[in-house]
């Protein structure tokens, strides 16, 4: 499958999803619903709105490299990379959203453990990336 | 080229932000100074401060920071005030006192009363604050040190009402002064503070400091400091998180077995007596060594007169200056002593039962709504309040028994378990509160020891035969030699009449009391307790004012119970013609075992006898 294709396909839908669960954490706030809101659930809150804001970001970052891809020619990143990126942009904010499903007072859940994982592949991803925009402008330069 | 003008302006931003800098630098580093006017918070060996177990345990926190165990003492802040304190101005035993703005919030200024403006005294910064449920009071600097005075009122919340300190306890009229200069250094600081430490020191002054103001996360938990080392590794907590292990760094009173958990409450919910005074300086020194979740006290006793058939010990240190805080058969009788109560009781030897069986300290819900509920109803388990659940946990069998066990109809006041088995003998911050010591309703309480019986502090206008014969009936209990009084008259109105100033409050507490108004009927009520308006004991004239304001044709009734002089007189006469020309029914016929004539004039004969029969002995109930 064409990379620029897959970034452009993962990232539009995945900032559907996660515009989407922004919509349900507004709706629990307008509910003023405690599992969310309450104190004690503070850790919770704190979860949700990090994979709401890395799920959402992350989508635009791929979609950024959807087009990134389409437009610069020079630009060509490995499929190794391109993964990494889609994955790590999956598996951050899904570790955020698994750790706050269920909080043991200031801590989250086991869930938390992807997210270290993800930021890995992200970093391995971006980097890839970046290193291919930076050798392909060069080239497209020379 | 740039202008030298443009020059000039970029060199002066940058000086400016440079000073910025410099000055917040070192505002924010240098060390400030503790006030040298009052005890201050200083951290001890292993305890870390509340705002440390913040961020692991946000609802835990919140929960506490709602309770009324953090503002037990609080800095005297403006914030922290509860009464409007702008221009106020009072009057105590020849001395009056003029509030304003100063120091860090409020100074205080006094002179003899009567005396030109012009000779009010220096000011006295109002320091620390203590309460904030019922009543707060004031502690002033007194340029000793951080040895404080008092500021002699407290300011009834609910009423909105400043009163002079010796009339918010039950206290004798005699007495002007409940605290003197170092009371709170010396006494309230091991209850009113965490780990605190008096401090004295030879000059007579103290140098008193607290871990915290307030009864914070380690008074119950134990010195935190071992338990957040242990937790900055993830690993640790997940383990811990996964196998639902308690954590062996922390205490936990939920977790531990009955008597070591309400010791935890009763380190402070006691009498307690130092065991020798050499314990006691040490104490006073270094603050308390006890931590929850050990066996005993330490330094201290809690102090439990002998049962009747209980062999005499030798009494503890100072322990006789709680002996109007127990009845006579050791009981206590003055509240916020809890754990003697609860010690004693018969549940509490399963090894199970604990405060914690009722009240719980950190409910699941957070929200503000939530936690008020749960503050209102003196932080009990959510659901159990006032009802029968908390004694169900363990007494199944009454689930399906219960009208048989209790003789009163399902769902009355006569079938509540509370109601019979923690009746409102004990007393303290002018209310009547339940007993904690569990136990049951008998007639000989009443005749041996004068503690009114569940029964009778309920049907108030039944005399003790009326008791005997029905726990006879019922429960097959052999009735006490009763004297002709007793099976004639009213027990609630003999002890209104001829029983001490606590007993007296207790009974006057008690007709307002719903469930009694209705199975006493409440017409008889208002002689007595128009009656008791003018009784020496402020605390009394207290009960009796408030629970007048429960009866129909008296809401809101205006009367001044710190007053005890002609115009107070004048103020019961007028009540009792309201009530005699206004409020009376001509319909009404009153009982002659309430000692009131058909048409509710006192039979004055007895009425007088009983009153020379008045236990006058001089009483003082704190907490």
């Amino acid at each position: 499958m064409n990379l620029s294709h897959r970034h452009l396909r993962y990232g539009w839908w995945t900032l559907f999803v996660f515009l989407a669960l922004g919509v349900v954490l507004e709706t629990l706030h307008g509910f003023k619903l405690g599992w969310y809101l309450d104190v004690s659930n503070q850790t919770r809150r704190l979860m949700f709105t990090l994979a709401h804001a890395h799920g959402t970001l992350l989508a635009l970052v791929n979609i950024a490299a959807g087009l990134t891809l389409r437009t610069v020619k020079e630009v060509v990143i490995s499929p190794r990379a391109s993964s990494a990126l889609i994955w790590g942009s999956a598996i951050l904010p899904a570790g955020f959203f698994l750790g706050g499903i269920i909080v043991h007072d200031g801590d989250p859940s086991l869930g938390v453990a992807l997210v270290p994982i993800g930021a890995l592949l992200l970093l391995y991803g971006v980097g890839s990336a970046a290193r291919s925009v930076a050798q392909g402008t060069a080239s497209s330069v020379k | 080229m740039l202008s030298s003008r443009i020059v000039w302006a970029g060199a002066a931003a940058v000086l400016w932000c440079a000073t910025m800098l410099v000055v917040s630098l070192s505002q924010g580093l240098a060390p400030s100074k503790p006030p040298d006017n009052r005890p201050i918070a200083a951290l001890a060996s292993d305890l870390v401060s509340s705002d440390t177990c913040r961020s692991c345990h946000p609802g835990n926190y919140a929960s506490w920071h709602a309770s009324f165990h953090r503002t037990m003492t609080q800095v005297a802040k403006p914030a922290n005030f509860a009464a409007p304190m702008d221009g106020l101005e009072l009057s105590h035993d020849g001395v009056d006192y003029r509030v304003d703005r100063g120091g860090q919030g409020y100074r205080v200024r006094s002179r003899p009363s009567g005396a030109p403006a012009a000779s009010f005294g220096p000011p006295k910064e109002i320091v620390l604050l203590t309460g904030s449920h019922h009543l707060q009071v004031c502690w002033t600097e007194t340029g000793l040190g951080r040895t404080l005075g008092q500021f002699p009122f407290a300011y009834l919340i609910a009423e909105k009402k400043w009163v002079p300190m010796s009339h918010s306890f039950l206290v004798s009229p005699d007495i002007k002064q409940v605290y003197e200069k170092g009371s709170w250094n010396d006494g309230c600081i091991t209850c009113h503070a965490t780990q605190g430490r008096s401090r004295p020191e030879p000059n007579g002054y103290f140098d008193s400091q607290v871990a915290e103001f307030g009864i914070s996360c380690e008074a119950c938990h134990g010195g935190g400091r071992e338990h957040i080392e242990a937790n900055r590794n993830p690993l640790r907590r997940f383990a811990l998180h996964l196998s639902g292990a308690g954590d062996p760094t922390i205490a936990n009173p939920a977790k531990m077995d009955g008597p070591t958990s309400s010791l935890a409450c009763g380190q402070c919910h006691s009498i307690q007596a130092f065991t020798n005074a050499a314990d006691a300086a040490k104490f006073d020194r270094e603050g308390s060594s006890f931590r929850p979740g050990m066996k005993q006290l330490d330094a201290r006793t809690v102090t439990q007169p002998p049962r009747p058939g209980q062999p005499k010990e030798p009494a503890p240190r100072e322990a006789h200056a709680f002996g109007d805080s127990f009845w006579p058969d050791g009981m206590i009788r003055v509240t916020g002593r809890e754990y003697n109560g609860t010690m004693a009781s018969p549940c509490f030897k399963g090894g199970k039962f604990s405060c914690l069986s009722c009240h719980q300290m950190h409910p699941e819900e957070t929200d503000a709504g939530s936690l008020n509920d749960w503050k209102a109803s003196r932080q009990m388990k959510p659901g159990l309040g006032e009802s029968d659940d908390a004694c169900l946990q363990c007494h199944q069998t009454m689930k399906t028994n219960l009208t048989a066990h209790t003789h009163h109809a399902a769902g009355s006041s006569g079938s509540h378990c509370y109601n019979c088995h923690m009746p409102h003998t004990t007393y303290g911050l002018l209310r009547a509160l339940r007993s904690h010591e569990i136990s049951s309703p008998t007639a000989r309480e009443t005749t041996e020891f004068g503690r009114p019986n569940a029964c009778t502090l309920c049907h108030l206008d039944q005399p003790l035969a009326w008791t005997a014969d029905k726990l006879a009936e019922w429960y097959g209990q052999k009735p006490p030699q009763l004297s002709a009084d007793d099976r004639l008259y009213s027990a609630g109105a003999q002890g209104l009449l001829r029983g001490d100033a606590g007993l007296r409050s207790l009974i006057a507490w008690s007709m307002g009391w719903a469930p009694a108004q209705k199975a006493s009927g409440l017409e008889w009520f208002y002689p007595y307790l128009i009656f008791s308006l003018n009784d020496p004991y402020a605390a009394v004239r207290f009960a009796a004012w408030k629970s007048l304001q429960t009866l129909p044709g008296f809401s809101g009734h205006a009367f001044d119970y710190t007053v005890n002089d002609a115009r107070q007189k004048e103020a019961v006469d007028l009540g009792y013609r309201k009530w005699w020309f206004e409020v009376r029914s001509a319909k009404v016929s009153y009982r002659p075992q309430t000692l009131l004539r058909g048409d509710g004039m006192f039979r004055q004969d007895i009425f007088d006898r009983m009153l020379d029969q008045r236990d006058q002995r001089r009483m003082l109930l704190t907490e």
